[in-house]
């Protein structure tokens, strides 16, 4: 785990690496909404294209990000097929194009009852496990790029800039949570990995009472933790962590605007497509 | 609070560290032997989240936390953003998290403390949490109480049981020894670190 890929700053020099992250954060809520707007799946086929492009442009390791995408693969079918079962609608349509459908399957003598497992297959559960699917694998993948190519400095520079004209709100505080909560997901996932091979050698694994199974979860990892951030603090007042700092200063060029400007090309698409 | 630099920058970061644990809980599912639906370890750490930290840094995390979701981050549970699912039928439990923190951490603050009193505490918490939740489904989904609650409420029932009873253990487990951490942390604060 400590070598996840996804989530994390991956240093290049490309268009998108040098990009003003103001802008990109912007960018980031464009395509989120987005996401969030599109009604029928094939609605997000412009956006993943156009993301998917974004992802070559920062020229990061792209698979070794789908490696460690295997957790919400895993995720995306268990929803497609729940969905599938379980939300009322029409059933299947025998003949698809022409061909039916059972023909495709070819299942032993044992398992008999093809046409019953598609007639409680619902074409509705069908399309809403694919507009989850698609939603999270478009979030999935802006993030990916949001975080690859901007540095957690740059991240938190920019969530203060865009705090400060808001009053009563110390953005400078607020920017140092956000940015320690990035570094402390992948020390706790660290940490979680750590534990749960240590138990496993040990056979927790066995047990099956659920009290037990969550505090055997919960106990060491939050006492792990809070030691860890304990660590944090001496770490941040030995180096003189304050809050009165320079400000950061940000340059945008005509690039940026170009990209910023699909990104709202997207969404008024959308926008405009699910009407 | 200038003078009070090492309080608030220890603050600071438990913050942090709970909504990292609440995004994570999102992450973290454990099957349970009677239902399809898992128990997802977010409102736990909220409850945490809340007895240790009290309602105001609690509830400083948690919208924190509803904020970064809000804003496109996939933190939600099971990899979900957006101002959609924000508003979306599952929404109330996330507004429910900011009544169950503030709950949690302002009635755990004026009893004292002791295994029952935390009890008390998680319980009123998830009242409020699932009044909010079943009601917002109710209302955005235009169902009757009972199905709402049968959604809503009754297949989490024993995952609120094992969580209520864990977090509470938890807190009569780890929260003398930190609070006697943050008492000398606040107690040093002229004299910089020296541990």
């Amino acid at each position: 785990m400590a070598q996840i890929t996804f989530f994390r700053y991956i240093h290049k020099d490309t268009i998108l690496h040098r990009m003003d992250p103001r802008l990109k954060l912007l960018c980031l809520l464009l395509l989120s909404l987005s996401a969030s707007l599109a009604a029928e799946p094939c609605h997000y086929f412009v956006p993943l294209f156009i993301v998917a492009i974004a992802l070559f442009a920062a020229r990061l390791p792209i698979l070794a990000l789908l490696r460690d995408m295997w957790f919400f693969a895993l995720l995306i079918i268990i929803v497609l097929v729940s969905n599938a079962f379980n939300v009322p609608g029409d059933p299947i349509p025998e003949q698809i194009f022409g061909t039916k459908i059972i023909s495709w399957i070819k299942l032993p003598d044992t398992l008999r009852y093809p046409e019953f497992i598609l007639q409680s297959v619902s074409v509705q559960g069908v399309v809403a496990g694919l507009r989850f699917a698609g939603r999270l694998i478009l979030i999935l993948m802006v993030c990916t790029v949001m975080t690859g190519t901007t540095s957690l400095l740059a991240f938190k520079n920019t969530i203060e800039w865009f705090l400060r004209p808001i009053p009563f709100i110390p953005e400078v505080r607020v920017a140092t949570i956000i940015n320690l909560v990035f570094v402390l997901i992948p020390v706790i996932f660290d940490t979680y990995t750590e534990m749960m091979n240590a138990q496993k050698s040990r056979c927790v694994g066995l047990r099956k009472n659920p009290f037990k199974r969550v505090s055997f979860i919960a106990f060491p990892l939050l006492s792990r933790t809070l030691r860890r951030a304990d660590e944090i603090v001496y770490a941040m007042e030995s180096r003189c962590y304050s809050e009165t700092r320079t400000r950061a200063e940000f340059r945008t060029n005509k690039i940026d605007w170009l990209v910023f400007s699909v990104c709202l090309a997207i969404l008024l698409f959308v926008i405009f497509i699910s009407e | 609070m200038p003078n009070n630099t090492i309080f608030n920058l220890r603050f600071t970061v438990y913050c942090a560290l709970f909504i990292a644990l609440i995004i994570i809980g999102g992450y973290i599912s454990i099957p349970i032997p009677v239902g399809p639906v898992p128990i997802t370890l977010a409102d736990f750490f909220v409850m945490v989240a809340g007895l240790f930290l009290g309602w105001k840094y609690g509830l400083v995390s948690v919208t924190l936390y509803i904020l970064l979701g809000a804003l496109g981050m996939p933190v939600f549970s099971s990899g979900t953003a957006g101002l959609a699912i924000l508003f979306g039928p599952t929404g109330g439990y996330l507004f429910g998290y900011l009544l169950l923190v503030t709950a949690v951490g302002f009635v755990s603050g004026k009893l004292r403390p002791s295994f029952f009193s935390y009890l008390v505490a998680l319980i009123i918490g998830n009242i409020l949490l699932y009044l909010a939740g079943v009601s917002w489904l109710k209302f955005l989904l235009n169902m009757s109480w009972a199905s709402a609650a049968a959604i809503g409420f009754f297949p989490f029932v024993i995952g609120i049981v094992i969580k209520i009873a864990v977090a509470a253990a938890l807190g009569c487990a780890l929260l003398p020894r930190f609070r006697q951490a943050m008492v000398s942390a606040s107690a040093q604060q002229s004299n910089t670190g020296d541990e």
